[in-house]
C-alpha cells in the first residue's frame, strides 16, 4: 500500500481546518447565549422589546460577542498547541524512558526498528508508569513524533507483542491522523487542566473573591462538558487503518491479535489516564458499552471500534479463528528479557589487627584480610583494635570502612551511603530496574516510581523464606482489622541516603507501612520519596502483590 | 498559423509532462537510495556487535570454537561482499551462522545468566530486525520504483532518460521459505 504523501498532507490540514472553525463556532455560540442571558437578566432596564420583554441583541452587540469569541478562539487554540507533546504526556503521566532499566532499553530498541520500518523517521519512546496496558502515539506540528507504552504493557507483552503495538502507533503516525488526534486531545485537555486547578485555588480563597471564582468555576465545567464533544471528530475507523498498516510494517498480525487479546483483557488504565485522552490510545482506557457496538449511533459517538471485531480481522489474517486464539493464550506468560540478578562479594586487604564481636563472642584479633573473610563480618559489627579499649562499630573505623567499600563494585551512582551499614551503595540490577543495594546488609533503596515496575515485572522466582513470611504476615493481617503500630523510637532512626549525599545533613527517613494492605515496614524519605528495604522486603512485598488475588481473597485491591 | 500555435503549445505541453514525470521518476530513485543506506547502516552496526558478543562468550564456549570460528568467517566474507546480490548472499548466510550461534548459547545456562551476553544477544537481536524492516521498505521502494519505470506512459520518459529497474535485496533463508507464509 504505497499511500501518497501529498494525500495525507491535504487531508491533514483539512481536518486541522474543521477543528479550528470547530472551536470558533463553539465560541461564539457560547459568547451569544451569555450575551442574550445578559440581556435579558441583568439589564431589564435596556429592553425596549415589545414581545414580552424577550430581548434579542443588537448587531453591534453581536460583533462584539464574535470578537471575544474569536479571541477566546486563537487563545485557546494557541495555548492548546504550544508544547503539545510536553502537554500530553504530561496529562497521561508519561515519562522518559530510563537508559539504565533493561526493559525501557528494549522498548527503545523496538521503537527504533519500527522507526526503520516506517523508512527511518524518528520516533521517540516514554513509558507510562502504571501496571495498566496500554499505548498510545502523539505527533506535533513540528512532525516530532512519539510512542508511549504502559509499564504493564512493558512486562507483560512478547517482544513480538509489544513490536505489534508499536507498529500499530507507528500506523497512526503514518497515515496522518495522529496530528489531529493529538491536536484534538490537547484542545479538550485544557479545560480539563483548567478545572482541577481552579478547584485548588477555590478551596484555599476565603472571602468575597469565592463568588467570582464560583462563576468561572461553573463556566469553565460548562465549557469542560461541551468540549468533550470535541472528540466526536475523531473516527474510530482510524482504529482499523492503524491496525492495518501496523500489519504491513511488521507483517505479523497474529502477535497484534494476541495483544489486543491480552490488553483488552486486564486494566486498560481507566481512572489512570486523562480521560480526555482517550482517543490517543490502541484500546480506550475507559470501558464503554458503546465501543463494543456497532451501528450508526455507536460509530458517531465512540472512539474506539469494537475489539472483538479488531481481533477477529487480524487472527482472519493469520488463519486463525478468534477462539483458537483465545484458548492459546489462555497460560500465556512471557519469558523473561533478563539474566536473573546475581551478587559477590569482593575481598581486600590492609594493615593491623582486630578483634571482633561475632555471635555474641570476642573473635580474633585478626588482619584486615582475615577479617574479611570471617563469616558475619559486617559493618555494623563491634571491633576492637588490638591494645586498645574502645569498642567501635567496624563502620565508624576509617580502615575498615575503607575494606568494606574498596572491594564494591559501584556504578556512576557512588557516592550514597547504605544508612545501616555506611558504606556505599552499589548499582545494582532487580529485574531490570536499576536501584541500589548495599553489600553487606543487602537492603535495597529505591525511587517510588520503580516499585511499580518491580511490582508488574514477574522474573524473580521467589525462595521459601520468603514466601513462608509473607503468608505469615498475611496471615496475621487478615486476623487483625489493622496492622500493628510503628514503635514511635524507632519511627525516625535511619538517613536518606540520597538526600544526605545531596544536602551534606542529615535527614531522616521515617518508618512506616508501605500501604496498610501490604503491612511490611518501610523506611520512606519525606524529602525525596525514596524507598528503604531492608534484606527480602522488597522481595516479601512483590511477593504479596503478585500473589494478591490468594492474600486479598477477591477482594477488590 | 493556428495550426503552428497549436503545435507550439502541444510541444510545451508534452515538454512540461516529460519533465515533471521525469521528476518524480527522480524522485522515486533517490528514495530507493535513502532506503539502501538505511541497510547499509543497520548491517556496519551489526559487523560491530559481532566481535564484542564473540569475546563475551568466549570463555564459556571452549569446545564450541568451530561455530565461534564459522561466525568470524561469514562477518568477514559480508564486510567484503560487493554489489547487491552476493551482499544479500553473504548476509542471509551471516545470519545463519549467528542463528545457529544464539542456539548453542541456549544450552549454555551459564552464559545466559550473564547480563552483558544477554544485553549484546538483545542489541543483535534488534539490529538483526532492523535489518528485516530496513530490506522490507527498500523492497517496497523498489517496486514501486519499478512498477512506475515500467508502466504507460512513465517508460517513455525512463526510457528515454535510461532509467533501469533496481534490483531486489532477497534473502533466501530456508528456515524462512519453509514456514507458513502469512497471505495479505
Amino acid at each position: 500500500m504505497p499511500f501518497s504523501f501529498i494525500d495525507i498532507e491535504q487531508k491533514k490540514t483539512r481536518i486541522i481546518g474543521y477543528l479550528f472553525v470547530f472551536v470558533f463556532v463553539f465560541y461564539f455560540i457560547t459568547a451569544y447565549l451569555i450575551l442574550l442571558v445578559l440581556e435579558n437578566t441583568a439589564f431589564p432596564a435596556l429592553s425596549d422589546n415589545p414581545f414580552y420583554g424577550f430581548r434579542i441583541p443588537p448587531l453591534e452587540h453581536t460583533l462584539g460577542a464574535l470578537a471575544i469569541a474569536m479571541i477566546a478562539g486563537f487563545l485557546h487554540w494557541s495555548m492548546s498547541t504550544s508544547h503539545l507533546i510536553e502537554r500530553i504526556c504530561l496529562g497521561v503521566g508519561a515519562a522518559p524512558i530510563d537508559p539504565k532499566d533493561a526493559y525501557h532499553q528494549y522498548l527503545r530498541n523496538i521503537v527504533d526498528e519500527v522507526s526503520v520500518a516506517i523508512g527511518g523517521r524518528p520516533l521517540e519512546a516514554v513509558v507510562i508508569p502504571s501496571v495498566s496496558m496500554n499505548a498510545f502515539a502523539i505527533e506535533d506540528f513540528g512532525g516530532r513524533a512519539v510512542i508511549g507504552v504502559t509499564e504493564g504493557l512493558l512486562a507483560r507483552l512478547s517482544r513480538a507483542q509489544i513490536e505489534a503495538v508499536v507498529g500499530h502507533e507507528a500506523g497512526h503516525i503514518i497515515s496522518g491522523d495522529c496530528l489531529s488526534t493529538t491536536v484534538t486531545c490537547a484542545l479538550a485537555e485544557i479545560y480539563d487542566e483548567s478545572f482541577s486547578k481552579l478547584g485548588g485555588v477555590l478551596k484555599r480563597t476565603r472571602g468575597r473573591g469565592v463568588a467570582v471564582l464560583v462563576l468561572i468555576y461553573i463556566i469553565i465545567g460548562f465549557m469542560r462538558f461541551m468540549s468533550s464533544f470535541i472528540r466526536y471528530f475523531i473516527s474510530r475507523q482510524r482504529e482499523y487503518r492503524a491496525d492495518a498498516v501496523g500489519v504491513r510494517l511488521t507483517r505479523d498480525p497474529l502477535s497484534l491479535a494476541e495483544a489486543l487479546e491480552l490488553i483488552s483483557r486486564g486494566w486498560r488504565g481507566q481512572g489512570a489516564m486523562g480521560e480526555r485522552m482517550q482517543s490517543i490510545f490502541i484500546v480506550n482506557p475507559t470501558l464503554s458499552e458503546l465501543d463494543e457496538t456497532e451501528g450508526f449511533f455507536s460509530d458517531m459517538f465512540s472512539t474506539h471500534p469494537p475489539v472483538k471485531h479488531r481481533i477477529a480481522i487480524l487472527a482472519d489474517m493469520a488463519h486463525l479463528d478468534a477462539k483458537t486464539l483465545e484458548e492459546n493464550l489462555k497460560n500465556f506468560k512471557r519469558v523473561a528479557p533478563i539474566a536473573k540478578p546475581e551478587f559477590k562479594v569482593d575481598e581486600a586487604v590492609s594493615a593491623t589487627e582486630w578483634s571482633v564481636f561475632i555471635k555474641q563472642e570476642w573473635l580474633g584479633p585478626f588482619s584486615p584480610s582475615e577479617l574479611i573473610k570471617l563469616e558475619g563480618f559486617k559493618p555494623d559489627v563491634w571491633v576492637r583494635g588490638k591494645g586498645a579499649d574502645v569498642t567501635r562499630h567496624a563502620y565508624e573505623v576509617g580502615p575498615l570502612l575503607d575494606l568494606f567499600r574498596s572491594g564494591q563494585d559501584h556504578g556512576p551512582q557512588a557516592g550514597l551511603n547504605c544508612p545501616n551499614c555506611h558504606t556505599l551503595l552499589s548499582e545494582y540490577s532487580y529485574e531490570g530496574v536499576s536501584l541500589l543495594k548495599c553489600t553487606y546488609c543487602e537492603g535495597v533503596f529505591v525511587e517510588q516510581d520503580k516499585i511499580n515496575r518491580i511490582f508488574v515485572r514477574r522474573d524473580m522466582d521467589f525462595g521459601e523464606d520468603v514466601q513462608r513470611l509473607a503468608r505469615a504476615l498475611m496471615e496475621s493481617r487478615a486476623k487483625n482489622a489493622l496492622p500493628g503500630k510503628i514503635d514511635p523510637k524507632n519511627a525516625w532512626v535511619l538517613d536518606c541516603p540520597r538526600c544526605h549525599s545531596q544536602f551534606k545533613d542529615s535527614f531522616k527517613m521515617r518508618r512506616q507501612f508501605f500501604v496498610y494492605s501490604y503491612p511490611v515496614e518501610i523506611d520512606r524519605c519525606t524529602r525525596c520519596d525514596g524507598i528503604w528495604l531492608d534484606k527480602n522486603e522488597l522481595e516479601l512485598l512483590q511477593y504479596i502483590f503478585e500473589h494478591k488475588e490468594q492474600f486479598f481473597d477477591g477482594k477488590s485491591f | 498559423m493556428i495550426i503552428l500555435g497549436m503545435l507550439l503549445v502541444l510541444v510545451i505541453a508534452a515538454g512540461l509532462w516529460f519533465f515533471s514525470t521525469y521528476n518524480s521518476l527522480i524522485a522515486l530513485k533517490v528514495r530507493v537510495d535513502n532506503a539502501w543506506s538505511q541497510i547499509d547502516v543497520q548491517l556496519k552496526r551489526r559487523y560491530d556487535l559481532i566481535p564484542n558478543l564473540v569475546e563475551a562468550v568466549k570463555g564459556y564456549m571452549q569446545h564450541e570454537k568451530d561455530t565461534l570460528e564459522r561466525v568470524i568467517k561469514a562477518r568477514t566474507q559480508a564486510i567484503d561482499a560487493s554489489g547487491i546480490k552476493d551482499k544479500a548472499q553473504a548476509e542471509n548466510f551471516l545470519t545463519q551462522t549467528l542463528r545457529s550461534l544464539f542456539a548453542v548459547v541456549e544450552r549454555y545456562p551459564d552464559i545466559k545468566a550473564n547480563q552483558n551476553v544477554l544485553k549484546l544477544q538483545e542489541e543483535l537481536t534488534s539490529t538483526e530486525n532492523k535489518i528485516s524492516f530496513a530490506r522490507q521498505y527498500y523492497n517496497d521502494e523498489v517496486s514501486r520504483f519499478n512498477t512506475s519505470i515500467a508502466t504507460v506512459p512513465a517508460n517513455v520518459v525512463a526510457n528515454a532518460s535510461g532509467f533501469t529497474p533496481k534490483e531486489f535485496f532477497e534473502i533466501e533463508d530456508n528456515a524462512q521459505k519453509e514456514a507458513p507464509q502469512v497471505k495479505f
